[in-house]
């Protein structure tokens, strides 16, 4: 899909014939690279699994049992209770709901502004005085907000903004936000003096247009990489953020507060508790990473004629 | 002389950015809402109390003049002081900054320990065990939860094991600790010479660097797998390789020129767990600045955010500078 999209980008709109050939090929590079197989399986899998998990759980999600706290793994529970008597298994099929829709947004949310203050940044850099002027400010105003310590910035953005789902995703958007800037003014930086950009130019496009229809979809590439990698980094953001307690509010199922709930019962011996959401938690961040560096080989043209040669 | 000028010129580059970074946190700071006042007279405080209080501490002033005092303070090295310890807030973070410090060098230095040697022979190796157990360890590395791994470690080495002390603090509560002369119990008590107090705070040490270490060799390992590989494959590689010189004189040149973006992301990883280290000194209830810092955010405490913000910004710029030190040191063409 993200191939589809990548492709989609650098080569004119494709027929239908084009677009069943880009398909074989990215099932051949699933057979070759059998751990970006794995990665796509997790990633849907955990979707599939936030979205299915009403009807699949055994139990409800904040339903606790008083009579069977804290009880080991056994057929009724197949990953125990917790402290307060609630399901493991339920809560942990219940989180990506959580975790992926706050991780999700955030990224995109601040892919969606970095890239497009990058893209503008890199286009008018160094063309006019006052323009340029303004892109330094910005690329300054980005190295004071890298500058800060990332998890100490997070937890004040979301004490400034009230503790909420919302809040959660504009802290996670605005501290990423700068990466996609950094990295869509490069790319722009680049491609900037492409003879077909000068071609559009001469021909009479707008800067708009320019930018728009031919600038930015040849830039998107190592964002759509990095979106990946991102969704990720903002899960184990989310938990990190929970685990504190500045992040989702307690009972609500999501792994990170899942894990800070058990973390009493883990040092007088219960690991249930606290194990299997951080499992559930690592592999779905291992999934987006092996996403990413799938997207990273498959967008990258170089790479991919590489990659087709070696099939073929 | 060259260097000299050159680190005037970095410093002269960052006054400005510390004043933007001064100026961002003290405001996003008192967008938190909560007042400190109520937080520190507690719920049954009259209005007038609290008003007086208020009034002393300067909130009732426009925010812009309270900008200045407080720049005008921190320019003198006075941070405001703390209402939750009522104790300076400079003072506080000279306590607990050298805990953190102590803690993420250790664990740096292992994760370079397990991340170099494991990158060097990845990128030597095309394929094999090595470079596939390379290759899912930096993927793996950057999936875990760091909190997640500390308590996986506290239950295998102390609940299971009982090889460590308990998880709490840097030295147990019966030893007395050594006298501080670098801020790092182990040492220190090396330094000393005193065998318990060394013995315990190691205990403690082992389980939070094991954790920083393992999870952050990850990067390192990917960054120096893919430089050495990158120099391997280089012009220069390939002459030395044509005249015949023994390989491993050859991979050590390799490596020696793929330094500096090891450095690079040893550095950054570096400035990063200053504050990204908290998840994991909370766990371990290490007391340092991290845990200091986000303890002040949950309370409304003002003054130890920002003074761990200006503290761990001019921080980590001491420790670019140095990481630009070592490049004039490693990289002929720097001093060209």
């Amino acid at each position: 899909m993200a191939t589809a999209t990548a492709g989609a980008a650098q080569a004119a709109p494709a027929p239908k014939a084009r677009g069943g050939q880009r398909l074989r090929f990215f099932l051949a590079v699933l057979r070759a690279r059998p751990a970006f197989a794995v990665g796509y399986a997790i990633v849907s899998m955990t979707v599939l699994i936030g979205i299915i998990a009403p009807w699949i759980v055994p139990y409800g999600p904040l339903v606790a049992d008083p009579n069977v706290y804290l009880l080991p793994p056994y057929a009724a529970h197949i990953l125990g209770t917790d402290g307060t008597g609630m399901d493991i298994f339920s809560r942990v099929l219940f989180a990506p709901r959580v975790d992926l829709t706050i991780a999700v947004l955030g990224t995109l949310l601040s892919a969606c502004i970095g890239s497009s203050i990058g893209a503008i940044v890199g286009y008018y850099e160094g063309q006019r005085t006052w323009r340029t002027a303004i892109a330094t400010f910005v690329m300054r105003s980005t190295d004071v907000l890298q500058a800060f310590p990332v998890f100490v910035f997070a937890i004040a953005l979301v004490a400034v903004f009230g503790q909420s789902v919302r809040s959660i995703i504009l802290a996670i958007a605005f501290v990423n936000a700068p990466i996609y800037l950094r990295l869509m003014r490069s790319q722009v930086l680049s491609i900037r003096r492409m003879r077909y950009v000068e071609a559009a130019y001469v021909a009479g496009a707008s800067d708009i247009s320019i930018l728009v229809r031919h600038i930015v979809p040849n830039a998107m590439a190592p964002v759509l990489s990095q979106l990946s990698v991102n969704i990720g980094w903002s899960v184990l953001l989310t938990a990190g953020l929970s685990f504190v307690g500045a992040g989702v509010v307690a009972p609500t199922p999501e792994w990170g507060s899942m894990i800070a709930m058990g973390f009493q019962n883990v040092v007088t011996g219960q690991w249930w508790p606290s194990v299997f959401p951080g499992i559930a938690l690592g592999l779905t961040v291992f999934g987006f990473a092996l996403v990413g560096a799938s997207i990273e080989v498959l967008a990258d043209p170089g790479r991919r004629r590489i990659l087709s040669g070696s099939l073929s | 002389m060259r260097i000299l000028r050159y680190i005037g010129r970095r410093i002269l580059f960052v006054i400005p950015q510390l004043f933007g970074i001064i100026l961002v946190s003290f405001f996003l700071v008192k967008l938190i809402p909560g007042d400190p006042a109520v937080m520190m007279l507690g719920p049954t405080a009259s209005a007038k109390s609290l008003m007086e209080l208020r009034d002393r501490m300067g909130f009732t002033k426009p925010l812009l003049t309270q900008l200045m005092h407080y720049l005008h303070d921190v320019v003198r090295g006075d941070l405001g002081t703390s209402w939750q310890t009522t104790q300076p807030v400079t003072e506080d973070l000279f306590q607990r900054f050298p805990a953190t410090l102590e803690l993420i060098s250790f664990g740096l230095l292992l994760a370079i320990l397990i991340g170099f040697p494991l990158g060097v022979a990845a990128a030597r190796l095309k394929r094999g065990p090595i470079r596939k157990f390379a290759d899912y360890y930096g993927l793996l590395a950057g999936a875990m939860p760091d909190f997640w791994l500390a308590l996986v470690l506290i239950y295998v080495f102390y609940t299971t094991l009982n090889w460590i002390p308990a998880p709490l603090g840097r030295i147990d509560m019966a030893v007395l600790p050594p006298e501080i002369i670098t801020g790092s119990m182990v040492i220190d008590s090396l330094i000393a010479g005193d065998m318990d107090a060394l013995w315990s705070s190691f205990g403690h040490l082992v389980l939070p660097v094991l954790t920083l270490g393992l999870i952050n060799a990850g990067p390192i390992l990917k960054m120096t797998q893919s430089t050495v590989e990158r120099t391997l494959d280089s012009d220069f590689v390939r002459y030395a390789d044509m005249c015949g010189l023994p390989r491993r004189v050859v991979l050590r040149q390799a490596v020696r020129a793929a330094l500096p973006s090891i450095i690079t992301i040893v550095s950054v990883l570096y400035g990063f767990l200053i504050g990204g280290a908290v998840l994991v000194e909370i766990v371990f209830s290490w007391g340092g600045a991290g845990q200091y810092a986000v303890q002040g955010v949950l309370n409304a405490d003002l003054n130890p955010v920002l003074g761990f913000v200006v503290f761990s910004a001019v921080l980590s710029l001491i420790i670019y500078l140095l990481v630009d030190l070592l490049y004039f040191a490693l990289d002929p063409r720097t001093r060209a």
